[in-house]
């Protein structure tokens, strides 16, 4: 199972209704090992949906959702955990614990799933070098810039090593600069051999990184391109919108 | 192994340092509670041990009427051992009864030339000295029987005594005890929203639901166990004062059998303080952490 070889992330015609409100409506999405995603589309498009799908936090209303080769959508909850530990996860929300330095907040999430001190001060070092907060590592989160503070938090969740990053909006509220050197760091992740899922409404990064892009709009898939970038039916829409 | 009992550990005291005014109201009213509980259960002990004591509390003597054949005699002490709530009858006959008497008075007067007086006598033992007042009353409406008689007074006023301990202790007790629960399941409660992200990113990272809960439960027992010695000490404190100024005040009562032993008290309380926090931190977190 550590050495997964078929698709990262299937999705099978999943739909997700909140009430009488369709938050997903029947999407597909299959996504292989080494893939750097980038999901985008506008606010209440359902990309925050469909990444609660994949750790698990929502079940689809109808469809099947297979992550790492696990069925999530018929998972039982005792399962869960374990198969979040293959995932690495920056949320949106919550992105750092504020009483905590940055190294604790690293050590925090490795001793929360049980690992020994001695395994713990080696992963937290590795993740500290990789994501370039080793100047940092005794600040507290309030003493980061937004830039810093989102390093962080990708060096909590790739700290086990996950095959499999999902990022919700790791760019939001940071300045392009700032924005591209967190995509980089993605980048450099993708490249060492974990599968990456990107949810952003940032077209430059979408642009200049030229990865594939799946586009979401009103819960459904409206555009998936291999290579490309920030999808004109998006613009579309949004020039739509706008009149 | 040690490096996960050191993580839950850190967690339980993060949570415990994380609202001290409201662990503070949870453990006082626990300790009340626990008090008037242990309180009125080591009184209880007490009294039950009294009345244990009473001479003859288990029994009553039952005198018949002079003109009460020995066939009744037996026939009624045959239709007595049938009910349950007496365990034996003893028929004492008249004659055998006298002889005892004379034997007893002989050195004061000399009853040798006098006919028996004494009446044939049944000594009923009951199960427990609850059943005595019942059981003598009943037996006292049989056309055979002149008297009953039975430590029923002194028996009554200590089980009168017994109940009132009960019913004030359980039921102030009860009534704090509840409030308790509430303050400690509330207070676990503020704790898991002020640990919200902690949860959310334990969660996140694959902590399993019973690591991320454990911390809030040991929270909750040690908030019942604090509150049970803080109970044990005050109530052994206060019940080693009441008992010295009674004593001076009523030297009799030092012939009272011994109370509840000290160590069951401090062992007793703070196992069950920390049994109520953990069910009641348990409930809370089985309603607002979840993955």
């Amino acid at each position: 199972m550590a050495n997964y070889e078929g698709a990262m992330v299937e999705l099978k015609q999943v739909s997700v209704v909140y009430g009488d409100q369709h938050a997903l409506r029947r999407v597909s999405l299959s996504v292989e090992k080494g893939e750097f995603v980038f999901l985008v589309g506008a606010t209440g498009a359902g990309k925050s949906t469909l990444f609660k799908l994949l750790y698990g936090e929502t079940r689809p209303t109808e469809g099947e959702v297979w992550v790492l080769g696990q069925p999530l959508h018929r998972l039982k909850p005792r399962e869960l955990p374990f198969l979040r530990r293959r995932m690495g996860i920056v949320p949106q929300d919550y992105p750092l614990l504020p009483r905590k330095t940055v190294w604790e907040n690293i050590a925090y999430g490795l001793r929360a799933i049980g690992y020994n001190e001695s395994a713990v001060r080696q992963r937290v070092a590795q993740v500290l070098a990789l994501v370039g907060l080793n100047e940092q590592a005794r600040q507290m989160p309030s003493q980061l810039s937004g830039g810093e503070a989102q390093r962080a938090a990708i060096a909590r969740a790739i700290a086990n090593n996950p095959p499999l990053l999902i990022a919700d909006e790791p760019t939001a509220n940071l300045d392009p600069d700032t924005s591209w050197e967190i995509i980089e760091l993605l980048m450099r992740i993708n490249l060492r051999g974990a599968t990456v899922i990107v949810s952003t409404h940032n077209r430059g990064i979408v642009d200049r990184a030229c990865q594939r892009v799946v586009a979401m709009d009103r819960g459904q898939i409206i555009s998936d391109v291999p290579r490309g970038g920030y999808p004109i039916e998006l613009d579309r829409l949004h020039a739509s919108v706008m009149l | 192994m040690m490096d996960r009992l050191r993580f839950v550990l850190l967690e339980t005291w993060e949570s415990l340092t994380r609202n001290a005014t409201m662990q503070a109201a949870a453990i006082s009213t626990t300790y009340i509670a626990l008090m008037l509980l242990g309180g009125a259960g080591m009184a209880l002990y007490k009294l039950d041990a009294a009345a244990q004591a009473l001479p003859s509390q288990f029994e009553a003597e039952v005198f018949l009427k002079m003109s009460a054949t020995r066939e009744q005699a037996l026939e009624l002490r045959a239709q007595l051992e049938k009910m349950p709530e007496i365990v034996r009858v003893t028929l004492t006959p008249r004659e055998v009864a006298w002889e005892q008497e004379k034997q007893k008075l002989a050195d004061q007067v000399n009853l040798a030339d006098l006919p028996n007086p004494l009446p044939d006598k049944l000594t009923v033992r009951v199960r427990s000295p609850e059943l005595l007042p019942a059981v003598s009353e009943r037996i006292a409406q049989s056309p055979l029987v002149e008297e009953v008689i039975d430590s029923r007074q002194e028996l009554q006023t200590v089980l009168a005594i017994a109940r009132l301990v009960r019913w004030i202790g359980l039921g102030a007790g009860g009534m704090l005890l509840l409030a308790a629960l509430v303050l400690i399941y509330n207070t676990v409660r503020l704790t898991i929203f002020s640990r919200q992200r902690e949860v959310r990113v334990m969660a996140l990272v694959g902590a399993t639901l019973r690591s991320i809960r454990l911390p809030f439960i040991l929270e909750g027992m040690i908030q019942g166990a604090v509150g049970g010695i803080l109970a044990a000490t005050l109530t052994l404190l206060i019940a080693a004062f009441l008992s010295d100024y009674l004593t001076r005040q009523w030297p009799f009562l030092n012939d009272l059998p011994p109370g509840l032993p000290p160590s069951i008290v401090m062992m007793g309380l703070p196992t069950l303080g920390a049994l109520i926090g953990g069910l009641c931190a348990w409930w809370a977190t089985q309603r607002y952490v979840h993955i």
